[in-house]
């Protein structure tokens, strides 16, 4: 099979992403260790740990930005290395924790590059293309700013635009690190909102790295949750905001309410 | 007031490595004189050492001292680590004034050398840091303006004693930076200028070492910035300013000595600015001697500045990757520029502003008659004369600023530029080791120089991955390596060799001696490149997104970087063989080109291409007339036409 067949097969199987026993280490210091997680199709999955957790190393390596040193990581059946950069491009977004901010493009110039990954490099920028870029605008609700730089929007537009710039690419499966780090509630609340939608009303899988554990079980299906590079806590929201695990991921006391207009419950510090 | 020993033991231990190094040479230079018997009378080895080689070591360790201490500040007090009185330009304001004065009106050197050089650097130091202020001191604005107007006065220095060879060509010598002395007076005269000077920045190194808490920080605990800043940048160019005047340019210790106090240790500011004059003094001080020492008989021609730059710019560029660049500079507000709806409409009026140049430069003339348009009998052969020039000059000048174009997207600097990098200058290197080892013609000069600028770009590439390509690290390195090609020529054509003769000219950005031949390789090189550059528009419109986003999209980051990094030194290199590396088109074409509104890669790049091209043409046509029938070459022109207005578009911005 050729590596854009991989690609598109890959959609169709329950299991989007399947690690084993991964393992990375950046100059002799372990940043993770024998990790070994599932990521259901269709599904929002949240990553979840304290800083230096290797969240974030583990969403590169889904993304392919990192090799692991051992272990396998496997997208669709197959092995990441056997996909080309491309073809699981059109397949897989990822967006970056840092986003450069000062760029000279409009929105939906920036959009337009998110379809890359199918007109290539000498590739001609056809009606198929701007049709996506144009439903990928509409998706995100920016329409109101399309023509806008990037450099002078603010924090929850600019997210928006760079989601929108994955939705272009097509992918069934959308990497996101950090997309709220740097808003406000309303905004973490909104980019949240938009990001459930698409995995639940588009079809697609979504990995997401986020900080906190109440945003992660109020918009997430799964929480896989990471301590000092290892697997410390996966299961469903309910599972995870228990005292026990909460104190397991994040070495502090925590306890937990129930709020009678959530669905979970809230999870605070001691 | 009393830093801590573990600091000062760093700076210290550099200090007395170059004062033995220094002091050993020195010792060789003078033992001869002194192991002889102290003669009668007329003793000439004795007068020779006593009136001589003495004063010239002072000097050394006076100007080094004067130097450092100059630079120090200036990074202090602009909080760049790029700074010195050679990236701000303000040496060279200096040097172009005593050159216009003692051209023009030596009676003014009646009023003193240091009034006039001071005048110069203070008009410079005043030019950049005024539209460096209108940016808020943005660190690179600041060094691009300080470049640029460096290369500007260079550039009409040249010229200058181009036009008037005769009267200059011990000028030329000085102005490279020679430590030469008859006496005692130099010496003298700068220990007690820099004496007040010094005391003048005691006063004020209280109020100084508060200023890394940042504006705001310094400011709430009773600074006055206004006049600090006023203060200690007079105190940077009135040393630069004497320096000049008394032993003209030495590049390269004002940037060298503060940054190896930094790395060997040096933390607070104190400490910083009062090691590297002391590093500063022995590091210029070992330089000499070891220069008296190795050239024997040829020393005192030997340019000692140009040697400073071939010893710190290879220290500067291996103690690179080391540099933490503590200076915490703030990110420049992105200007709100507005955007044009279309790219077409500048495009248009740039193609057809190109056409009418080409038009007028080859069918219009200067003779002895005057202004004359070309016909009658002789316009085969005038046609055929001037057409080659005018085409390699509009193709060099398209693929200068495509090949700016890239490296701006690519480094995502917009001060990036063939020039700037010192691509210019590793391919200026190619030739000069072509012209001295074998006489190739075009091919294998375009070959040595592509070798060149193609090592040079990977210096860069390999220098600077590790920092992710920060500009800090790119530019500097840039800076080094230009200055140090211009010390190797600079030493070279001191050697009076006819070959660095012709280097010289061929620097200077002649169409001179392009014939037919020359000419159409290089339109079909640059029809090449350019259409494989414009191939490459997606690309390039992503990569600046930064690496990460890149490899997202499936873009093969290392591939796609070599591919254009490559294409980017095969169009310097052919651009170069022509027009010299000093043109500044490459800056000036994809810069112009965003001010129009070309944001996007494909549109900018042609109109970079047009406007470099169209910038090129105008100026050999102008160079050609303007001073019929001397030639003034095509390079020199643009770099003083587009210095300007580049420096007039930088002051505009908010």
């Amino acid at each position: 099979m050729t590596s854009e067949q991989l690609a598109q097969n890959a959609a169709e199987t329950t299991k989007i992403f399947e690690i084993d026993r991964i393992g990375l280490s950046i100059d002799g210091n372990a940043i993770l260790s024998d990790v070994s997680l599932e990521f259901p199709a269709g599904e929002v999955v949240a990553l979840v740990g304290h800083n230096g957790s290797g969240k974030s190393s583990l969403l590169k390596i889904l993304a392919r930005q990192l090799t692991p040193t051992s272990g396998t990581a496997a997208y669709g059946g197959r092995d990441l290395k056997q996909y080309q950069g491309r073809d699981f491009a059109r397949s897989v977004a990822y967006l970056p924790q840092d986003l450069n901010t000062g760029s000279d493009m409009t929105i939906r110039e920036l959009v337009g590059c998110g379809r890359y990954p199918w007109h290539g490099a000498l590739g001609r920028f056809s009606e198929i293309d701007k049709q996506k870029v144009e439903a990928a605008i509409a998706a995100t609700h920016i329409e109101t700013f399309a023509e806008r730089v990037v450099g002078t929007l603010s924090g929850g537009e600019r997210q928006r635009a760079w989601i929108a710039m994955l939705i272009a690419q097509d992918a069934h499966c959308l990497l996101l690190d950090e997309p709220t780090a740097a808003l406000d509630i309303a905004h973490q609340v909104e980019v949240l909102s938009l990001v459930r939608r698409l995995a639940h009303e588009g079809g697609r899988s979504v990995v997401i790295v986020l900080h906190d554990i109440n945003m992660a079980a109020r918009f997430c299906d799964r929480i896989h949750a990471l301590k000092g590079g290892r697997v410390v806590a996966s299961g469903m929201p309910g599972e995870i905001l228990v005292p026990a695990t909460l104190h397991a991921i994040y070495g502090i006391d925590m306890d937990v309410i129930s709020v009678p207009t959530l669905s979970h419950p809230l999870a605070y510090a001691c | 007031m009393s830093p801590t020993r573990s600091d000062n033991l760093g700076p210290a231990l550099v200090c007395l490595a170059l004062l033995c190094g220094g002091g050993v040479a020195a010792w060789l230079l003078i033992e001869p004189a002194l192991s002889v018997v102290a003669g009668q009378g007329y003793d000439t080895r004795r007068m020779v050492l006593y009136y001589s080689t003495l004063p010239r070591l002072v000097t050394a360790l006076l100007a080094g001292a004067a130097l450092a201490m100059s630079g120090a500040l200036f990074q202090h007090i602009l909080r760049n680590p790029l700074a010195d009185s050679t990236t701000l330009g303000v040496s060279a304001g200096a040097n172009l004034a005593l050159v216009v004065v003692s051209l023009f009106v030596p009676g003014l050197f009646g009023a003193g050398r240091d009034v006039v050089a001071l005048a110069g650097s203070a008009a410079a130091a005043a030019i950049v840091i005024g539209l460096g202020a209108r940016r808020g001191f943005s660190p690179y604005s600041l060094v691009l303006s300080g470049l640029v107007l460096s290369l500007w006065c260079g550039g009409l220095a040249a010229i200058l004693i181009y036009l008037n060879q005769r009267y200059l060509a011990s000028l030329f010598i000085w102005g490279a930076g020679s430590l030469a002395q008859q006496s005692w007076t130099i010496p003298l005269s700068l220990a007690w200028k820099m004496t007040i000077v010094a005391m003048v920045c005691a006063l004020v190194m209280r109020p100084l070492s508060l200023l890394d808490l940042g504006e705001a920080g310094s400011a709430a605990l009773g600074v006055r910035l206004a006049r600090l800043r006023v203060i200690v940048i007079a105190c940077a160019v009135t040393l630069a300013a004497i320096v000049t005047s008394a032993v003209g340019v030495i590049g390269f210790i004002g940037l060298v000595a503060p940054t190896l106090a930094r790395l060997s240790g040096a933390r607070r500011p104190v400490q910083l600015i009062f090691w590297s004059p002391l590093i500063g003094a022995a590091l210029l001080f070992f330089a000499d001697s070891v220069l008296q020492l190795s050239a024997g008989g040829l020393g005192s021609f030997l340019p000692t500045g140009a040697v400073t730059a071939i010893f710190g710019s290879p220290l500067l560029l291996a103690l690179l990757p080391r540099l933490k660049v503590r200076h915490r500079i703030q990110q420049a507000e992105l200007p709100r520029r507005s955007r044009r709806r279309s790219a077409s409409a500048p495009l248009i009026i740039a193609v057809m502003s190109v056409l009418g140049l080409v038009t007028v430069s080859l069918f219009v003339g200067r003779g002895p008659g005057g202004w004359a348009v070309l016909s009658g009998e002789f316009f085969d052969d005038i046609l055929a004369l001037r057409a080659p020039k005018v085409f390699a000059a509009l193709a060099s000048g398209a693929m200068l600023g495509v090949a700016g174009s890239i490296l701006q997207r690519l480094t995502g600097n917009e001060m990036a530029s063939p020039e700037v990098l010192g691509i210019s200058a590793g391919a200026t290197f190619g030739v000069a080791i072509a012209l001295f080892a074998i006489a190739p013609g075009f091919p294998g000069e375009f070959a040595f120089a592509a070798g060149g600028a193609i090592s040079v770009l990977a210096i860069i590439l390999l220098g600077s991955r590790r920092s992710n390509f920060a500009p800090e690290r790119v530019l500097l390195a840039g800076i080094a390596l230009s200055a140090m090609v211009d010390a190797v020529v600079g030493v070279l054509s001191s050697t009076g060799d006819p070959r660095a003769a012709l280097l010289m000219r061929w620097m200077s950005g002649s169409t001179y001696l392009v014939n037919g031949t020359i000419a159409m390789s290089e339109v079909a090189l640059g029809a090449a490149l350019i259409a494989i550059a414009l191939a490459a528009r997606h690309w390039l419109d992503i990569l600046p997104l930064g690496p990460a986003p890149s490899a997202a999209v499936g873009i093969p980051l290392a591939g796609s970087r070599l591919a254009l990094f490559g294409l980017a030194g095969l169009m310097t290199a052919a651009a170069t063989l022509t027009v010299g590396p000093l043109s500044f088109v490459g800056l000036m074409g994809p810069h112009f080109a965003r001010e129009l509104g070309l944001t996007r890669a494909l549109p900018q790049m042609i109109g970079a291409a047009l406007i470099g091209g169209g910038l090129m043409t105008a100026a050999d046509f102008l160079g050609r007339t303007i001073a019929a029938p001397y030639q003034i070459p095509a390079g020199l022109v643009s770099a003083l036409i587009g210095a300007p207005c580049l420096m007039l578009l930088l002051g505009k911005k908010r």
